[in-house]
């Protein structure tokens, strides 16, 4: 479902020099990640491998909601910035269960994050590493890097040997320049030019291999990753409905493109009528209670509502 | 092969040099021996009659059986060797009973007719259970869809659709009564008076309840129905009351 | 002590299948002088469309048509059996099969492979006798039933419950008369469109065969003659 498990993977790109390897990264402030680090070596895989071992008939896992996708993004090495594309499908089994889902999450400012796979792992990962990054920066009062969200994402999916159903397309811009990174659920990673992800990634790769070039400009970009989407949206039935783009440029804030084109507006609109009061009544009765006991005066707001409002006053940066 | 021109009558499935199949003339001859068999088609429905020859006193009529049923809508009178009547009554009953199953509603006559004509050919050759034509005349009478029909087959696998139709040894005299008398607007009553008129005609024997049998397949209900003796005892009864025409 | 070697536990392969869905929805509706049988024209293999154009839909007599959900392979060769049967029984019986005879015959085909089934999910619409639609639908191996509306396919149970509600008119204080042909025709334009949007193997075009006693028009094109009827292409 994932379209990244078995998957041929495309040539990889020369290394880079910013390409990161995550277990040379030394953080400045290791406490940052410590909690998260004991909160992996207190997980157990022996539930996992039991759960292999059942039978088919007694598997007792949920359904879970998947975002059968494309989701693709590429560097413009012309202009020094990324541009991020995804569909708004969301899939349970052959369900459509969200027809205008956002696929391209928020890392940090200047990082976004396209999810493919089970939309859960891919919400609540980059919501995680979104944090993370912004521990960082408060930690270090300097600008999140791509590559650290790199590493942050592939040491947390790495130890969870591909059951956190996350195939990711990350893309940002730092003082470094322009980065894209495939991440695979299993934890691996490439830093490469143009990457797709998402069982709409054959269709999307088409649009790439044939129009991908160094030279071209922002706006070239720009269509590209549209009609990439959109080949992933006609071509593949995981993918569908409309097109968001997420542009990240050097020094400027994200321009979040969402739902930039609907290509698929509804075809002979609904005229169904439903005359009112038309449903038979079975039974009818009213119960009587005695008063309840007088309501106190205010309710206090939820403790967790206030703490939103004050971290979203906070700066980012 | 045959060394003279009369021996061409030896094999089942030999032409003649006049292009005859004997064997098959001589099963179409054996018919004029068999008992009569009439029937008639009206607006109304079918009438099935027969000559039963009750040989002996000692013989029990109800025995014979020269009127079938094949399905609901559909029965048969036949004449000649009535063993092998029987037998094709019964491959037709398999063939309307397979056409159920199939499609869930009742052959034609038309098809059901063809079905046993297509048994008639079968004999001859080491593959097939009869070693020479079947010996016998049906008159296959049902109501379809189509309303009433009325079908003779001889031991060549013809057939013909008929209004009214005489077999056997008394069948000349009794297809010119018939055509005499039949008119189309007939009731069902005087089918059955003019069928048991016919037969006492040409009957040796006086006509009497068991030596005559009668069926009806009715067009409004498309059911066959075959009359017990009581049944013809009233047709009887009703000709004798009848003024003896000239 | 020796140890016996061992050999390494293989993975036990999943074993090859003869069947595939490839998806569709279709639909049939039994009105008071016509029937309607409809269905979308995709092909899905997997998340994959092979084809954006292909017919569920085989008129089999001039008043019946039959729609196939399923497996593509197993429909083509289940129309060419049908349409083959469709004509023997006129040679042999000298009439154009009704469809309710149709439909007994289909029944005993698909039994008659009760354990290597054709993967095939019909219904099947026509005009009895008297002219009133009869529609019937089927399970892969024969179990049949007549029916006033049905749905098989992909897309079948988004569909049930809409016309449960707007053709059976269940729990409703107040019916509605049974719809006209062209009522009927716009419903199932509005609900396969409805299908296509939140089944992913239903999509791409509708085709709508419409049997009345003058015979069976199949429209595949809106009313200018030029467009075809579309669903989702997504």
């Amino acid at each position: 479902m994932v379209g990244a498990n078995g998957e041929s993977r495309y040539a990889p790109a020369p290394p880079k020099p910013s390409d990161p390897d995550g277990f040379c990264f030394h953080s400045p402030h290791p406490e940052v990640f410590s909690g998260q680090a004991r909160h992996h070596h207190r997980h157990s895989h022996q539930n996992m491998a039991s759960l292999k071992l059942q039978p088919a008939d007694q598997k007792v896992l949920p359904k879970a909601k998947k975002t059968g996708t494309t989701i693709c993004g590429l560097i413009c090495h012309r202009e020094g910035c990324v541009v991020l594309g995804a569909d708004t499908r969301a899939t349970s089994e052959a369900i459509i269960a969200d027809k205008n889902c956002s696929k391209i999450h928020y890392l940090a400012p200047n990082i976004y994050c396209c999810g493919a796979g089970t939309a859960a792992d891919t919400e609540h990962v980059t919501q995680l590493i979104s944090s993370n990054l912004k521990l960082l920066r408060l930690n270090s009062g300097r600008q999140s890097r791509v590559d650290v969200a790199c590493v942050l994402l592939k040491r947390h999916l790495f130890p969870y040997q591909g059951y956190v159903s996350a195939a990711l397309v990350l893309g940002g811009v730092d003082f470094t320049g322009p980065h894209i990174y495939q991440v695979w659920p299993h934890g691996s990673t490439d830093s490469l030019d143009y990457v797709t992800m998402g069982s709409g990634s054959m269709a999307a790769m088409s649009m790439f291999e044939s129009r991908y070039s160094h030279d071209l400009t922002l706006d070239q970009c720009k269509d590209l990753v549209h009609d990439a989407v959109l080949a992933g949206i006609f071509n593949d039935e995981g993918s569908g409905s409309n097109v968001d783009i997420t542009i990240i440029e050097r020094n400027k804030p994200a321009q979040i493109l969402r739902n930039m084109d609907t290509p698929n507006t509804r075809l002979h609109p609904m005229r169904f009528q439903m005359p009112l009061k038309n449903t038979v009544v079975l039974r009818e009765f009213i119960e009587l209670h005695e008063a309840a006991p007088v309501a106190p005066a205010a309710v206090p707001a939820p403790a967790k509502k206030a703490e939103d409002e004050e971290r979203a006053a906070m700066p980012l940066e | 092969m045959f060394q003279n021109k009369s021996e061409y009558d030896r094999s089942v499935n030999s032409f003649s040099p006049e292009g005859r199949l004997f064997q098959v003339e001589y099963a179409i001859e054996a018919i004029k021996l068999g008992s009569t068999a009439l029937a008639i088609q009206v607006a109304e429905g079918v009438l099935l009659a027969v000559e039963k020859r009750i040989t002996s006193t000692l013989l029990e009529p109800a025995s014979i059986d020269k009127i079938m049923q094949i399905d609901t809508h559909i029965g048969a009178a036949m004449s000649g060797l009535s063993a092998d009547g029987r037998s094709l009554v019964e491959t037709a009953r398999v063939e309307t009973t397979n056409h159920r199953f199939n499609y869930g509603e009742a052959m034609t006559v038309e098809t059901c007719t063809q079905a046993i004509c297509n048994v008639c050919l079968k004999f001859g050759d080491s593959k097939s259970k009869m070693s020479r034509p079947y010996g016998v005349a049906l008159l296959v009478a049902g109501v379809d869809e189509e309303g009433p029909a009325l079908f003779h087959t001889d031991p060549s696998g013809a057939y013909v659709r008929v209004q009214v139709k005489a077999v056997g040894a008394a069948s000349d005299g009794a297809q010119t009564a018939l055509n005499e008398e039949y008119n189309k607007s007939m009731r069902r009553g005087e089918v059955e008076d003019l069928a048991a008129k016919t037969l006492k005609a040409v009957m040796e024997d006086a006509v009497t309840p068991t030596n005559i049998e009668f069926a009806w397949v009715d067009a409004g209900t498309r059911v066959f129905h075959a009359y017990t003796p009581a049944e013809v005892e009233v047709i009887l009864a009703r000709l004798a009351a009848q003024p003896a025409a000239e | 002590m020796l140890t016996p070697a061992v050999a390494p536990i293989e993975a036990k392969k999943k074993e090859w299948s003869p069947y595939t869905d490839n998806g569709g929805t279709t639909l049939a509706i039994a009105g008071p002088d016509y029937a309607i049988v409809a269905a979308d024209t995709r092909l899905s293999n997997g998340y994959s469309i092979s084809c954006r154009d292909v017919t569920k839909l085989a008129q089999l007599t001039q008043h019946c048509v039959i729609g196939t959900a399923g497996m593509q392979a197993d429909r083509a060769v289940f129309h060419k059996l049908l349409r083959t049967r469709v004509d023997y029984f006129k040679y042999k019986y000298g009439k154009t099969i009704t469809p309710t005879a149709l439909a007994q015959m289909i029944a005993n085909i698909l039994y008659g492979h009760r354990f290597f089934p054709y993967y095939c999910f019909n219904v099947v619409g026509g005009l009895d006798a008297q002219g009133h639609g009869v529609v019937f639908s089927y399970d892969a191996v024969g179990s049949y039933q007549a029916l006033p509306y049905a749905t098989t396919g992909s897309g079948a149970q988004l569909l049930e419950p809409l016309l449960d509600s707007h053709i059976a008119q269940r729990n409703r204080t107040q019916k509605n008369p049974p719809m006209s042909k062209d009522e009927a025709i716009a419903f199932v334009k509005n609900a396969m469109a409805s299908v296509s949007e939140r089944d992913i193997h239903t999509g791409d075009f509708l085709e709508i065969a419409v049997i009345t006693r003058e015979g069976t028009q199949i429209i595949t094109r809106e009313a200018d003659g030029v467009e075809r009827i579309k669903l989702g292409f997504d």
